[in-house]
């Protein structure tokens, strides 16, 4: 019991959330280039949401935003950054998911881990909402269908 | 408990600090990961563990401040959850990772515990699996330096960690990565070369018991060389690496041997169609970071399995293992999506995988053969018919040897699933999968179905049940709920669970065999 009541005490800790700036971290790009992640910002709220070909939430999510992106942006300018967490083994397999399901984002391949050690994401599906200033205003853990609204209800906050 | 209070005490520092994102002019983040299992007794696989409570717990604390960077990271296992290596003693509390950067565009000074990856990772590659118990990062120093885009230089030097100590052994690394591209001009397209080079040293004489030179081992140093070229040009990708190694003994291995490895890779995009195809050898290419010591996570290198991952409990039942002392093979992808341009919301994903893989050498079967080890040729069709229903088909045909080629001996199965996703509104959803494995060997049929309905965005309830309907009769059932709070995530679960990757409740984890009561918490802040 004691120890459920600890477990209680680490969940009420961890609800204690605060805002953090985007790492200065590198990445591969789509083409295979490895760039700043600063650089993805050109001056627009980003949505940065975190995927691997072995998490089938997270490619529902990436499928049900590019589903509502057309909508979305005749509401508010902004970009979508998918960053694949693959390792070696299915790197290969991300870029042939990627680029063949007419996702119309920013793809990076993160199979060093690096940025996902640096923006502290432990589960995938994770989702991060980021404003021009590379602020990181929002984050997301897990997907249910729907909740990819939540991302797009943080986009239009920062029009206003 | 002593343990448990001061991590407790620790977090609510953390509380705090997390409070005050602005920290002497920088910031603070981290990230908390707890996960709780109470075992509970089960005939049908088995007794439970002694201690019937196991908890694993991670605290990840950053600290940031314009081009500088530190960082910690504390473990407390409370004790460990079963299945884990060399935690089998149980409660262990400790700080396995601390770091201390500074970095501008062009230069980088990193001190502490090191994760990276050389190349495709078939030299080094340091890393953390969490659900695996796996830290292998290298305890020292790296230095990056990059002349504009054109040239990156990077060098490190340490001691690997092995599970919760340290390998007795040094490694040294460089790399060095050319980009032709830059260097001529042409922007549009990537052409570099890239190489490698690590040693790691381990004195032989640290236990009078084990003799390596009656194994063909005499010297302390063992050298890995790495070249690599890369080349990608509108749609078209082209990557290549080889590996030599110098003389190394394996843990399973009863002489000392010279290993070597080619990986090539090739990949070619034209509007919503995409080929991927690899292909990779290796030849004794094993590399611990201890000679003394054996286990998952002793490894100083990465050589995955390239075939496919699957997210169905039916599909993942008998994954292939690499087979390290020689396998050659590799995997190709095809996907298409045939959209519709005045209806996002109706569209089909096509997807083909094909894997094959064989031993390198006629030696390593009884029968002087190349050996199949694995094979598995699998597609899948992926529908939305509109914007509240959605379903995929997959068919998987997979053949795996259980010898690991040592015998001509394979075995079969077909597996079938169905996967239906219902939006009843723009919260409300419930997905059903079935799946079905057909085998005539092994332990023949197995049976699965899952239900998961969503409340978005907070809650998920989920039911899943495999039964095998073949020799064993066993079923593997589990239910439970997740409540997601924008980066807080809990997850309550009662099951028998099989080892594998479970996806459900939006989130997929590799579960080890138990049967009990799960709280899984994460958090970053």
């Amino acid at each position: 019991m004691k120890k459920l009541f600890c477990l209680f005490g680490l969940l009420m800790v961890a609800m204690v959330a605060s805002a953090q700036q985007l790492p200065d971290v590198k990445v591969e790009n789509a083409q295979g280039k490895i760039v700043p992640v600063k650089s993805i910002a050109k001056g627009k709220p980003m949505i940065i949401s975190y995927w691997s070909i072995a998490c089938k939430p997270c490619i529902q999510e990436l499928n049900a935003i590019n589903d509502a992106l057309e909508e979305w942006r005749e509401e508010a300018d902004f970009e979508v950054v998918a960053v694949s967490v693959d390792d070696a083994r299915l790197k290969a397999s991300a870029k042939a998911i990627a680029t063949s399901r007419g996702w119309e984002f920013v793809c990076l391949y993160d199979d060093k881990q690096t940025l996902k050690r640096a923006m502290n994401v432990s589960l995938t599906p994770q989702s991060f909402v980021v404003d021009a200033n590379g602020k990181i205003v929002f984050s997301h853990s897990g997907y249910t269908p729907g909740s990819e609204q939540l991302l797009f209800d943080q986009i239009l906050k920062l029009k206003k | 408990m002593k343990h448990l209070a001061l991590f407790i005490a620790g977090l609510f520092v953390v509380g705090v600090a997390s409070a005050q994102t602005q920290f002497g002019g920088g910031q603070i983040s981290g990230s908390l990961e707890t996960n709780s299992i109470y075992y509970v007794n089960d005939s049908k696989i088995g007794e439970s563990p002694e201690d019937r409570f196991g908890s694993n717990n991670y605290l990840k604390l950053d600290y940031s401040n314009g081009r500088f960077s530190a960082g910690v990271q504390t473990n407390a296992f409370l004790p460990v959850l079963q299945g884990y290596e060399d935690l089998a003693s149980g409660h262990k509390f400790y700080l396995s990772s601390k770091y201390v950067q500074w970095q501008d565009e062009n230069f980088e000074l990193y001190v502490g515990d090191i994760f990276d990856q050389l190349g495709n990772g078939l030299v080094f590659r340091s890393f953390e699996d969490r659900q695996l118990g796996l830290n292998n990062s290298l305890e020292g120093i790296r230095g990056v330096y990059n002349f504009g885009n054109y040239v990156s230089l990077k060098g490190m030097y340490g001691r690997p960690r092995l599970y919760t100590d340290y390998a007795d052994s040094w490694v040294r690394a460089a790399d060095l990565s050319v980009s032709l591209a830059d260097i001529i001009g042409m922007e549009s397209a990537l052409l570099s070369l890239e190489g490698s080079y690590v040693n790691r040293y381990q004195s032989l004489s640290l236990d009078p018991m084990m003799d390596f030179s009656q194994v063909g081992l005499t010297s302390p140093n063992m050298d890995m060389y790495s070249g690599r070229v890369n080349f990608g040009w509108n749609g078209l990708s082209l990557r290549g690496e080889y590996v030599s190694k110098g003389k190394d003994l394996a843990a399973a291995a009863q002489q000392a041997e010279r290993g070597s490895a080619i990986l090539g890779e090739v990949g070619y995009n034209y509007g919503n169609f995409t080929f991927m195809g690899t292909y990779r050898q290796l030849d004794n290419m094993a590399t611990r970071l201890s000679l003394y010591d054996a286990g998952v996570g002793n490894t100083l290198n990465y050589l995955p399995a390239l075939t496919r991952q699957y997210t169905y409990m039916l599909a993942n039942l008998n994954p292939y293992q690499v087979n390290t002392e020689g396998e050659m093979g590799g995997q190709v992808d095809l996907c298409y999506s045939l959209r519709n341009e005045d209806d996002r919301y109706r569209y089909w994903n096509f997807h083909v995988n094909y894997s094959l893989f064989y031993t390198l050498r006629k030696s390593q079967s009884v029968t002087g053969n190349h050996e199949r080890l694995w094979q598995d040729f699998n597609f899948d069709i992926e529908r939305q018919w509109a914007k509240k229903l959605k379903t995929i088909f997959l068919y998987s045909f997979q053949e795996w040897n259980p010898t690991h080629g040592y015998k001509h001996r394979t075995y079969v199965s077909n597996v079938f699933v169905g996967d239906v996703t219902y939006k009843f509104d723009r919260k409300k959803s419930l997905r059903v999968e079935a799946q079905y494995l057909w085998s005539h060997e092994y332990e023949r049929d197995w049976v699965a179905g899952l239900a998961e309905f969503s409340f978005a965005p907070h809650w998920s309830v989920f039911f899943s049940d495999m039964y095998n309907n073949g020799t064993t009769k066993k079923n593997y059932y589990s239910g439970g709920f997740s409540y997601t709070q924008n980066r807080t995530r809990v997850q309550l679960s009662y099951g028998r669970n099989r080892a594998g990757y479970i996806c459900s409740g939006g989130v997929c984890r590799f579960s080890p065999a138990y049967t009990g009561l799960n709280l899984v918490l994460t958090s970053s802040f």
